[in-house]
């Protein structure tokens, strides 16, 4: 059962134990249709008339960690091609049916998915159900188009990892933390192995992937049910399924057996980084509800635990953040904080440190809980009040967590949570023996005559998105 | 063209002929046409003035329980004094870190327990304070909200704290290469102007700036008749006005009147027209800007204003078609009108690897040029209309869209009501009027050019286009002057 703080008029604000009753606030309930047609293709639908207008989210299971071998970044290269033509669609023909009738589109590539969208006037349903299943069934791709969409993401590489002073810790995260999973390689990939692609690789990749059986098509606007039904029919269910088999990921990142510590240098670091991440479960596991609430209470706003302690009260850095990074394998709860002006990474590591004994010794009060649990409900309202937002949420329900109905019943989860549950998955994840540490240092404060681990300045390894 | 391409892909394999059999059994050769449009209506805003001149616009929208409430202050960082950039900025970043009754972190703690936000910040023409929050909440929150706009204690410990942040924040700010080419633009374009200093203030300016200067803001500037509270949401408009009555009804205006300020701001001349690099060696990526001065929010070319910025900027718009998707030049490049009270700006923008810095400079201008003296087909205006109508219905999809837009129509005066006429507006533009805005009010022979970058990449091919470029080493930049160099 859920409370509410209340603040009185006079401007006291009274705890949780004393809460006064306040009208409660309901998740509206997704109401969506589930149909899988013979090819494999799932179709999920929700329709919603509050604005005239639709969005289609195609999600394809394959991600960042598919990325062939040498080939880091293909997944997002990939991503970009399926822009270009198809049997019936030249280059950027979705352009033209999007953004020239009042829509728009765009694409992400994730680590465990890629998911295509565009919103669109209503009426252009049909059309974009067409344009959807083209570029499943027959995308074509030529040398030139190729070569300029690889030179944009090569820009999109520089764009986020080189030219923004925190771009490269990123990349240093992901290869530092994952020992094992292809997790360790950040979605954008490096500008080398971006170079090595090959048309080959992309026609290889759509046959291997992009089929019905691994896609799932996800329509919430404006629109008849069964008029929908009669055109996913139509341009979907041709569609063969291949009879090759698909590939998965099976690799079990194992359990980490000591701290690590890590020191990265870059160019144009103006404040010191210390980052930590701890491995913890995928994000179908029962803790995962417990990470996420933990994750909340620790860096949510400024009242949260890490801004209170490290930011306001000894000022030792700018900002601290933590999140529970959780993957469709395996999960990373991180702690991020960016070193204040004059005050040393040493000092904000045992101030992270002390707040991670804190969550295990003594439980996060009810005020925090409920604090906690009413920031994650106003989020995830905020996240659907767009059909492109309900859309990802129900994609993600049904694609990662493997069940559609979970976009109902993923707040109920949170709000189930309890305080021992917290102080327990601190207990269980945030040890000693499961840490990694890194610190992220100005080029000008590496030790000389010492090259233990390479400069991220190089072009290889990963880099965030 | 895809000929030879499709000779190369059949040349891959046999999954390759797979793939493109099955889809040749299959597809249907062309798109089906559009059904029937289904139409659009804008949320309707109902309004009304307190007796102590607040005006309280309230725009319903009940599809989720959230409500966006905007306390508006009509005065941004345009006020600040020329020695204090970034005291407006400051001011309002303060406001929610402490009133009379309440400390920072008790002002946190109570919003945040409702699940809400609650945010101060400056802009050019306005200061806001803004709070989201579940619908159910809203009272609390308002009550918070108008706690911090009315009862600021500008305590100097918060002040402190507040500007070490901010001094931090310049050390990333300075090592952006996109961040420190619009900090150099605004002085580029509006030189020692009110405009021209960064909002946010500079290292050199935050040191001076007492707690008297932020309290002299606050009370010159926050009170009731030169303010706008506007409400978005889950909320009736007798209940949105019954709570601005009872938390801003007896908000009293101060004895002074509210200064007047006249803002005088040069225009972009060919003879001012500057280029300037900034020299950052270890920049991954260089910035590029071409910027001039454009029209004021209540200019009447607006309409004809933001359709030519539609033809240049946008995904398939004139700027990232030649510079992303024909060449690759970029992630992307775009344009900006900023329309302000009293004038306002125009930016062309892309990043690209340092070596294509001064092509992509040539490449903007050149687009921009083409577009007062080249052909503008009515497929390509009418496409790039739908564009900029979709973006703006997709605009108020949200709580804090919808109080965003109706904000910002009532900050510049501008009927509320123009909303049901944006799209007959946005079509009634012509093609010649879209050249006529832009050889008026777009000329590249008056525009200038900031790149900010490693200029040994990209210096000697700018210097072929244009021989008088400044260069400015990034450690030598003074964002206080308009010549933007240290003494």
């Amino acid at each position: 059962m859920r409370r509410c703080l209340f603040t009185l008029m006079g401007g006291a604000v009274i705890a949780a134990g004393a809460s006064i009753a306040c009208a409660q606030t309901k998740m509206p309930q997704m109401a969506f249709r589930d149909r899988t047609l013979k090819n494999g293709l799932r179709v999920l639908s929700v329709v919603d008339k509050s604005s005239p207008t639709v969005t289609i989210n195609v999600w394809y299971h394959v991600g960042s960690k598919d990325d062939p071998d040498h080939r880091s970044g293909f997944a997002h290269l990939f991503e970009h091609i399926m822009f270009k033509s198809t049997k019936n669609m030249k280059a950027e023909m979705m352009d033209r049916l999007t953004e020239d009738v009042g829509g728009n589109n765009n694409a992400t590539t994730q680590d465990d998915a890629t998911i295509y969208y565009e919103t669109i006037p209503a009426n252009y349903l049909e059309t974009l159900l067409w344009a959807e299943a083209e570029r499943l069934a027959s995308l074509t791709v030529d040398d030139e188009n190729f070569k300029s969409e690889r030179a944009v993401v090569e820009e999109e590489y520089r764009q986020s990892v080189l030219a923004p002073p925190n771009g490269r810790l990123f990349v240093a995260i992901a290869r530092d933390s994952w020992n094992l999973h292809p997790y360790k390689r950040e979605g954008i990939g490096s500008i080398e192995d971006l170079e090595a692609a090959t048309i080959d690789d992309v026609i290889k990749f759509h046959n291997t992937y992009y089929r019905p059986d691994n896609a799932t098509v996800v329509v919430v606007g404006d629109f008849d049910q069964k008029q929908l039904d009669t055109w996913v029919d139509k341009y979907f269910a041709p569609i063969p399924k291949p009879n090759i088999g698909l590939p998965r990921v099976n690799v079990v990142e194992p359990a980490r057996t000591g701290e690590k510590r890590f020191m990265e240098y870059a160019p144009n670091v103006p404040l010191k980084g210390v980052a930590f991440t701890f491995l913890v479960p995928s994000t179908k596991s029962d803790d995962a509800p417990a990470l996420r609430m933990m994750a909340t209470i620790l860096s949510q706003g400024r009242s949260s635990r890490l801004y209170q302690s490290l930011v306001y009260q000894q000022q030792l850095a700018t900002s601290a953040n933590a999140q529970a990074d959780l993957r469709e394998d395996a999960g990373m709860f991180n702690f991020t904080s960016f070193v204040a002006n004059g005050k040393k990474p040493e000092d904000v590591e045992a101030a992270l440190n002390a707040e991670i004994k804190k969550l295990q010794d003594a439980p996060v009060s009810a005020a925090e809980l409920e604090k906690a649990k009413n920031q994650i409900l106003t989020g995830q309202l905020r996240q659907r009040e767009t059909s492109l937002g309900k859309s990802n949420a129900l994609g993600r329900a049904a694609v990662i967590l493997g069940d559609p109905n979970l976009v109902n019943k993923d707040l109920d989860r949170l709000q189930a949570v309890t305080a021992a549950d917290i102080q327990r998955v601190a207990r269980k994840y945030l040890t000693a023996n499961n840490r990694y540490v890194i610190y992220y240092l100005p080029e000008s404060e590496r030790p000389k005559s010492t090259s233990i681990n390479p400069s991220i300045n190089s072009t290889k390894g990963g880099a965030s998105r | 063209m895809r000929n030879s391409a499709l000779v190369l892909i059949l040349a891959t394999g046999i999954l390759v002929l797979c793939a493109i059999s099955t889809a040749a059994q299959t597809a249907q050769a062309t798109p089906p046409p559009p059904t029937a449009p289904h139409s659009t209506i804008f949320p309707k805003p109902v309004e009304k003035n307190l007796p102590n001149g607040l005006r309280v616009i309230v725009i319903p929208r009940t599809e989720m329980p959230l409500v966006t409430a905007q306390l508006l202050i009509r005065s941004g960082a345009e006020v600040d004094p020329a020695n204090l950039a970034g005291v407006t900025e400051m001011a309002a970043e303060l406001l929610t870190r402490g009133t009379t009754t309440k400390s920072a972190t008790q002002i946190a703690e109570a919003i945040e327990a409702l699940g809400g936000t609650l945010n101060g910040v400056a802009g050019w023409d306005a200061a806001t304070v803004t709070t989201n929050v579940m619908s159910t909440q809203i009272r609390p929150a308002m009550e918070v909200m108008a706690d911090v706009v009315r009862n600021p204690s500008f305590k100097d410990e918060e002040i402190d704290l507040a500007r070490r942040q901010a001094m931090s924040g310049f050390r990333n700010l300075f090592a952006t290469p996109g961040t420190v080419a619009r900090l150099a633009a605004a002085r580029v374009v509006f030189g020692d102007s009110p405009y021209g200093h960064s909002v946010a203030g500079t290292p050199e300016s935050l040191p001076r700036i007492k707690r008297d200067d932020l309290v002299n803001i606050h009370s010159t500037y926050y009170r009731p008749d030169n303010a706008i509270l506007v409400i978005g949401g889950d909320i009736k408009p007798a209940d949105g006005f019954a709570l601005a009555e009872k938390y801003f009804g007896n908000w009293k205006n101060p004895q002074s009147a509210l200064p007047k300020l006249q803002i005088t701001t040069p225009e972009s001349t060919t003879n001012g027209r500057r280029v300037v690099v900034i020299d950052q060696p270890a920049a991954g990526q260089a910035a590029v800007l071409a910027v001039r001065t454009a029209i004021s929010r209540d200019n009447p070319d607006y309409f004809r204003g933001i359709v030519a910025n539609a033809v240049l900027s946008g995904y398939s718009g004139r700027l990232n078609w030649e510079i992303r998707v024909k060449r690759g030049l970029s992630y992307g490049a775009s344009s900006s009108l900023d329309m302000r009270r009293s004038t306002g700006s125009f930016m062309a923008s892309a990043q690209t690897k340092n070596q294509s810095g001064a092509e992509v400079a040539s490449l903007a201008l050149a687009e921009i040029g083409k577009l007062a003296t080249g052909d503008l087909p009515d497929s390509e205006l009418s496409t790039r209309k739908a564009s900029l109508l979709g973006g703006f219905a997709r605009g108020m999809e949200t709580t804090n869209g919808i109080v965003n837009q109706f904000a910002s129509l009532a900050m510049y005066g501008v009927p509320l009501d123009e909303i049901n006429r944006y799209t007959a507006n946005v079509q009634a533009v012509k093609a010649a009027d879209v050249k006529a805005f832009a050889a008026s009010r777009l000329n590249t022979a008056s525009t200038s050019v900031v790149i900010v970058g490693n200029a040994k990449d990209f210096l000697p091919d700018l210097k072929k286009q244009f021989p008088d470029v400044e260069v400015i080493p990034v450690g030598e930049l003074d964002l206080n002057s308009a010549s933007l160099r240290k003494k």
